[in-house]
């Protein structure tokens, strides 16, 4: 297949370089025959990436045949781009090339059909391609010559923000998904400024020793509309895969859709696991093996709710974060990067280490708290079974297991505004999300310097 | 302040300083949709999910049961009773006096200063989510010891908590400010630019927050990451600020304990508001017009924030009576 009518915009670069999701974007996927097509060989394709310049051709692992391979790169280029320390741009110049922008395009929808179809909302997977596609659109407009850069990306904006004034309310999924930062924002009135001349009208007096036409650049100019347009595309993708899924129980995937979704599953465990260190294989925490609690990996909010809480925080300290901390620190710490929905028993089959470690160890923090726990508020030890999945019961019992949900831990940012006096950051929390990625990379510098005891290093590995 | 009410002087004033005109409209209309929460013996609110068909029903409450603390939810739910079918709920900003980690009285509890202190804090917040923001429909509610502010635009009144938690840093100032800008130009060296050269949008709102805490540094607070002889540095150096001249009070901390107290302050900024309340969506607080016991002041609605005097508006009757009374024993 090759594409002879395109709907080439003013620009000399189409908007679905940047932006498939565009009615241009649509237009060419409409032009695709059939999806039998995209697991063709496709000469103008090859044509496409042979031809561009610098493109490395003596790999063929790198060089798409079919529109397949075209899609399954777009996900090596980004693991590869993230992780390789060796990387080599020119093994994928062709994804730079704006003549391919149709083929990537399409590409560009039959991967999101495919992890649509084969990931859960929210997985791994689906962060990865959506994340994919943001630092494609970054990397794109740093290779696009500057006229063109600031054209195409005027060109999208007005389409994807509609009015002149923009509300920062417009952007707020963005915000509060933490894509896009209010604290980068320009506002004023609760728009957002972007305009170079509305800048300097409206700040005009606030600088004395420089010009604003230089302070907008700097602080706003290309930098922050760039910014805006990226992660729009961003959240659009995002939204485009939850449509997509919205839909799957009233649509069959394509046969060919399916399998591309396999082979995206392969590809993306193979290629992470090759730039996995402590991560283990499977990703981000994805084999992290069920082990003994080692303490001395306790993140310090962590340590802290274990020696006591005062009155004030001491129930959500001990029901909300430390029981589901402890349970699958112990159980199952791997819970972020796994796409399975687990129950304490898939792993504590008869309940021992429920029983024997994990409750014993809330219930001291419990007794250590000022006044203790239980000794006013004994219904939360009711919460505590409830929080680890096992219903409103005062006690833990497999028949129960399901009524309630198994709390995950939250996260750093949320025990800083919920449970704040815990919150002692040392040097490790740098970087870490959630206490128990704090507990994960500990336990594993921990085992590395040969910290642990024989003893314990030897226990970690046995599944109890 | 003037200590605990007794059962007589509660039952008082609501039965004869309390009126339902007491309500600001934006509690009286909507009410039916609110839960209620109460403090008899004050203990905290355990008499919890109570509904109200309208103010004269609250009113009946309020006179036979004489609380000791009364509370509305700030979510409106279709089914209050239950707390089911939530809707949408005020976005709130709770700062109270006491608990401010800066604040240049020493008292105990709350005294007139650090609750005028705590009002200025509400008017800067105040102007960051007028001016910045853009929102409306925002209600400054003296709470006893401190400050609500509610805020009811439509804009936050639907959002989840992590919006909330977002508006909320920036309005406290609770993030450092990125020092870095990138250049657009290929190969362009990024910008450098520390908060308080920038005296616009977010890096201004933390350089002021952070010139107010060191104002009102009194010399011998423990904050988080900040070490006695860096906090001395600060109160040395602060003669600095009142001319905006950050660049010599920089250069006297030095650059790597400077980066310290820049993060220190940060967490001072959140640590300011109780965020546990703003990003909480079925929060109870204390109810406009009731009365805070365990001060034996009144919660009321502040008109003007720029003038208000806690004193002149919130002092219910029977506290000059009995004053009056020791006065006279005296």
């Amino acid at each position: 297949m090759a594409f002879e009518v395109v709907i080439r915009s003013k620009n000399m670069v189409l908007v679905s370089y940047l932006n498939p999701l565009s009615e241009e974007g649509r237009g060419i996927v409409r032009t695709l025959g059939g999806l039998e097509e995209i697991s063709l060989d496709n000469d103008d394709l090859m044509n496409i990436v042979i031809h561009t310049n610098r493109q490395t051709i003596s790999n063929q692992d790198v060089v798409p045949e079919t529109i397949v391979d075209l899609a399954i790169n777009r996900i090596k280029w980004y693991i590869e781009r993230k992780n390789n320390k060796e990387f080599n741009p020119n093994d994928y110049s062709y994804f730079f090339n704006e003549a391919l922008a149709e083929y990537d395009t399409i590409a560009f929808h039959i991967l999101a059909q495919a992890i649509a179809n084969k990931f859960r909302p929210g997985s791994r997977e689906v962060k990865l391609f959506v994340e994919s596609q943001g630092l494609m659109i970054e990397d794109r407009l740093t290779k696009l010559p500057l006229s063109d850069r600031k054209e195409l990306v005027e060109e999208i904006l007005s389409d994807l923000l509609i009015q002149d004034g923009i509300k920062w309310s417009f952007l707020k999924d963005l915000i509060a998904t933490k894509k896009l930062s209010l604290t980068d924002l320009v506002l004023e009135n609760g728009e957002i400024v972007l305009d170079r001349e509305e800048f300097v009208n409206t700040f005009d007096d606030k600088f004395s020793d420089r010009s604003p036409e230089r302070v907008y650049d700097i602080l706003i100019g290309d930098n922050l509309r760039e910014l805006i347009l990226t992660k729009l595309l961003m959240q659009n993708t995002e939204n485009y895969i939850k449509s997509i899924q919205d839909q799957l129980s009233m649509v069959e995937m394509h046969p060919a859709i399916v399998e591309l979704g396999e082979m995206l599953d392969e590809t993306i465990t193979e290629t992470l696991a090759r730039y996995s260190t402590f991560y283990a294989s499977g990703g981000t925490y994805g084999n992290m093996e069920i082990g003994k609690l080692i303490k001395e990996a306790f993140p310090p909010c962590i340590a802290n709710t274990v020696e006591g809480v005062s009155s004030g925080g001491r129930n959500d300290a001990i029901v909300l974060l430390l029981t589901s901390f402890v349970s699958y620190a112990r159980l199952y710490p791997g819970i972020f990067a796994s796409d399975r929905t687990v129950k304490v028993s898939d792993i504590d089959t008869n309940l021992n280490i429920t029983l024997n470690e994990i409750l014993p160890l809330i219930y001291e923090a419990a007794d250590n708290c000022n006044p203790p726990l239980f000794e006013d508020q004994p219904q939360e030890k009711i919460n505590i079974i409830s929080k680890l999945g096992f219903g409103m019961h005062d006690e833990v019992n497999l028949e129960n297991e399901g009524e309630t949900k198994w709390y995950t831990p939250m996260s750093c940012e949320k025990i800083k505004m919920h449970l704040p006096q815990l919150c002692r950051e040392n040097k490790d929390c740098a970087k870490i999300n959630n206490p128990l990625s704090y507990y994960s990379r500990k336990k594993w510098i921990i085992a590395k310097n040969g910290e642990l005891s024989s003893k314990k290093a030897s226990s970690e590995d046995s599944a109890d | 302040m003037f200590g605990t009410s007794t059962i007589q002087e509660r039952r008082r004033y609501y039965r004869e300083e309390w009126s339902e005109k007491d309500l600001p409209d934006f509690i009286s209309n909507g009410i039916t949709k609110r839960e209620f929460g109460f403090d008899h013996l004050g203990h905290g609110p355990n008499d919890r999910y109570k509904v109200f068909k309208g103010t004269d029903t609250l009113k009946r409450f309020l006179r036979y049961k004489a609380p000791f603390a009364a509370y509305i939810s700030v979510a409106f739910y279709a089914n209050p009773h239950k707390r089911g079918g939530w809707e949408k709920a005020e976005y709130v900003f709770d700062i109270d006096a006491k608990d401010l980690p800066i604040r240049s009285c020493n008292c105990d509890g709350v005294c007139e200063i650090c609750l005028g202190e705590a009002l200025e804090r509400v008017n800067a917040i105040l102007d960051d989510l007028k001016g910045d923001l853009g929102l409306k429909d925002i209600h400054i509610i003296y709470s006893g010891r401190g400050f609500h502010i509610r805020i009811l635009d439509p804009i936050m009144m639907e959002a989840n908590s992590e919006l909330r938690g977002e508006v909320l840093k920036y309005v406290a100032g609770a993030e450092v400010p990125k020092a870095q800008y990138p250049n657009i130009v290929p190969g362009g060296k990024p910008y450098n630019f520390e908060h308080f050269s920038i005296p616009i949008a977010y890096p201004a709102i933390f350089t002021e927050k952070v010139k107010y805490n060191i104002l009102h540094l009194r010399g011998d607070e423990e904050l988080d990451g900040i070490n006695n002889r860096l906090l001395k540095d600060l109160v040395k150096y602060k003669n600095y600020l009142y001319e905006d001249d950050w660049g010599s009070f920089k250069k006297n901390i030095g650059p790597r304990r400077y980066k310290d107290m820049v993060n220190a302050m940060a967490r001072v900024n959140l640590a300011t508001i109780d965020a546990k309340v703003t990003i909480d969506l079925k929060r109870i607080l204390r109810l406009p017009s009731s009365l805070h016991s365990k001060v034996s002041m009144k919660c009321v609605e502040v008109k003007n924030p720029e003038t208000f005097d806690p004193f002149k508006y919130a002092v219910p009757k029977f506290v000059y009576e009995r004053k009056d009374e020791n006065i006279a024993e005296n």
